[in-house]
């Protein structure tokens, strides 16, 4: 008997089990989907996150207080960084267009009857070139600002709606930890940065921020959270980094280990892979097991098809079937269940990955790699898992599948 | 002229040491072509046994069988699957049918397995149904068949590859005693038309329409050549 007429005969078999056939193709269907969304999930938080730091500009550093290690030793971030540190980088450093320190906290934002718990950042004008920050309507605040300690505030969009809603902010006097600040300016929209929404965020000078609100003076300064800094151009960056590195720790005095951390954008975009393919892996790995959980399903019900048809086996046996021909059968019933599944669970998988795409940040993508992958392994499952069921059909004795009642 | 059955010297155990069974001990059977042979016998006298050694589903523990010739005990599974296939036909007390199946497609699934052309199995199909009588039954799935229709689409079955023999185990055993009727003559017109039936049944009325009834008792022959005239007397010594 050939192929042809063996999956004939197959197809007859499980339209003629509609229900059943159907329910067996379920495991498959919803393990090939989850792999399919769970792969294009991760991948879409891959780029997602990718994108996000890229926004940066390439030529973008950071330096964050505390070695790797100190970091990891204690829950408490090392202050370590100081507002003088990032004036010497910028008269200093020659590879370095420009530089932004930052001290943020949590505060509470009032308007009249208004407020609001918003991230106050204290930083300096150059923070909008390096960040990529712009003003949407009035002023930033200036040098001359920062220099008097200033108490003017440039709103992040988020807060100016929810102080303001819709009227003009500017000149206004809203109280952040009760000090009046004048409002001069509102920011353009940023959006979420690895979902940390940029503009529920309000802008003062750093020393009105260190002086009146919050920050320590240590014995090398103002502390700043960290710095931010754009190199001159991208081929500068490994000097900016080595040069930023040697004039931080002769002014911290750094005999053995850093107290500062400088990452790249090319860092950044390193870690955020690999942490965000680990979690690809991981959700590829889950939806992996329920693709080898409708594997098991198939067996089960070929099992239990193979003791409910002994009649037939028993018969095909007897007209003519050799044991090859009834492994061949089953086989083939097997694998049809589970690449009709597989393509059903593709289908879905990529209508969910669109869903998923269009509803949430994640660039949810569909990978050719993750659907090959899913149909071919549904369909080796489908052999492997149909080989056993198949294989005590063709060896059933045909004597006692002819008599069993 | 070469018999169609040769059986020598043919034994069956079942297990071994003190549950073995001895299901057919030293078995010598002949059967020509064209004749029409009932196999009787109390329960647990072997004749199932020698069925299946007969129609090559079980292989005998020792002795030699010649089927048309050829010499069945050493062949491969595909070999045996070809000889059921090619050269002998079955029909069980249970008919046997796929209910999936309309009446024209079980009757074509042997030869599915023997490769004939599509067509052509068809065609050999509807013939092998108008023979038995039921030409208008064609597309009928067997739950829209009674059971003597059913019974015939079994034998068109077992029929249509044209086989040497025609095995029945009981084939009236499930109906009813108009349609064995109907389905006895159908069996005394294939074996006017040449083919060799063997036939195992209990029933003394089934068994006198054959030509020669083959008496089994504790796994041997007792009697092999029991005219159907004499078939009361034997009912009685048993």
């Amino acid at each position: 008997m050939n192929i042809f007429e063996s999956t004939k005969m197959a197809v007859k078999t499980l339209t003629a089990n509609k229900l059943r056939s159907t329910l067996t193709m379920l495991g498959i269907i919803i393990g090939n989907a989850s792999v399919i969304t769970m792969v294009g999930v991760g991948q879409g938080a891959q780029r997602y996150a990718s994108e996000q730091f890229e926004s940066l500009g390439p030529n973008v550093l950071f330096i964050i207080p505390g070695s790797d290690e100190a970091r990891s030793r204690s829950l408490n971030i090392p202050r370590t960084l100081t507002l003088e540190d990032a004036e010497a980088i910028t008269s200093q450093v020659p590879t370095v267009d420009a530089v932004a320190p930052q001290l943020q906290a949590q505060q509470p934002i009032t308007y009249s009857n208004k407020r609001s718990s918003s991230l106050v950042v204290g930083t300096v004008p150059d923070f909008l070139p390096v960040r990529d920050f712009d003003v949407e309507q009035g002023r930033f605040f200036t040098d001359e600002d920062v220099r008097r300690s200033a108490q003017v505030a440039a709103l992040g969009s988020d807060v100016a709606r929810k102080l303001f809603e819709g009227a003009d902010p500017i000149g206004q006097q809203i109280r952040i930890r009760n000090l009046s600040f004048q409002v001069i300016g509102v920011m353009e929209s940023k959006g979420a940065f690895l979902g940390d929404n940029q503009d529920d965020t309000v802008f003062i000078p750093l020393t009105t921020m260190s002086n009146r609100i919050t920050g320590d003076r240590s014995p090398y300064g103002r502390e700043v959270t960290f710095i931010s800094a754009t190199a001159r151009d991208e081929a500068s960056i490994t000097a900016a980094q080595f040069q930023i590195a040697n004039l931080l720790r002769l002014r911290h005095k750094v005999t053995i280990e850093d107290d500062f951390t400088i990452r790249t954008q090319k860092d950044a975009l390193e870690i955020v892979g690999n942490v965000t393919g680990a979690l690809t892996l991981m959700l590829a790995a889950i939806a992996g097991i329920s693709l080898f959980v409708g594997g098991i399903g198939i067996m089960n019900i070929m099992l239990v098809s193979v003791r409910e048809r002994t009649h037939e086996i028993g018969l095909r046996k007897a007209i003519g079937a050799s044991q090859q021909d009834i492994l061949v059968q089953f086989m083939i019933e097997a694998i049809i269940l589970s690449a009709i599944g597989g393509v059903i669970g593709t289908g879905i998988g990529t209508a969910g990955v669109m869903i998923v795409g269009a509803t949430t940040p994640l660039k949810a993508g569909i990978s050719t790699a993750a659907i090959v992958l899913a149909v071919s392994v549904s369909g080796t499952i489908g052999l492997f898992f149909g080989v056993f069921p198949a294989r005590q059909a063709a060896k059933l004795d045909p004597i006692v599948a002819l008599r069993s009642a | 002229m070469q018999p169609v059955i040769r059986l020598e010297h043919i034994f069956k155990t079942y297990g071994a040491g003190d549950t073995e069974v001895r299901a057919l001990h030293d078995v010598n059977l002949i059967v020509n072509a064209g004749e029409y042979c009932a196999i009787m016998g109390p329960s647990g006298s072997g004749k199932s046994t020698a069925m299946n050694v007969i129609g090559c589903l079980d292989r005998p523990t020792s002795g030699s069988y010649y089927l048309d010739g050829v010499d069945v005990a050493r062949l491969s599974d595909p070999e045996l699957a070809h000889i059921r296939n090619r050269n002998l036909g079955f029909v069980f007390q249970q008919f046997h049918l796929l209910a999936q199946l309309s009446a024209l497609e079980n009757v074509m699934l042997p030869m599915v397995y023997a490769g004939t052309p599509y067509n052509e199995r068809k065609e050999r199909a509807a013939e092998a149904l108008t023979r038995v009588g039921l030409a208008n039954r064609l597309n009928n799935r067997p739950n829209q068949l009674s059971g003597g229709q059913q019974q015939r689409v079994a034998i068109a079955r077992a029929i249509v590859n044209r086989p040497v023999l025609l095995l029945a185990d009981e084939p009236t055993g499930a109906l009813d005693s108009q349609t064995t009727q109907e389905v006895m003559n159908i069996f005394s017109e294939l074996n006017a038309s040449g083919i060799t039936v063997i036939m195992v049944t209990h029933e003394a009325e089934v068994a006198r329409l054959s030509r020669r009834i083959v008496w089994f008792k504790d796994g041997q022959v007792v009697n092999d050549h029991l005219a159907p005239q004499d078939l009361a007397q034997m009912t009685v010594t048993v």
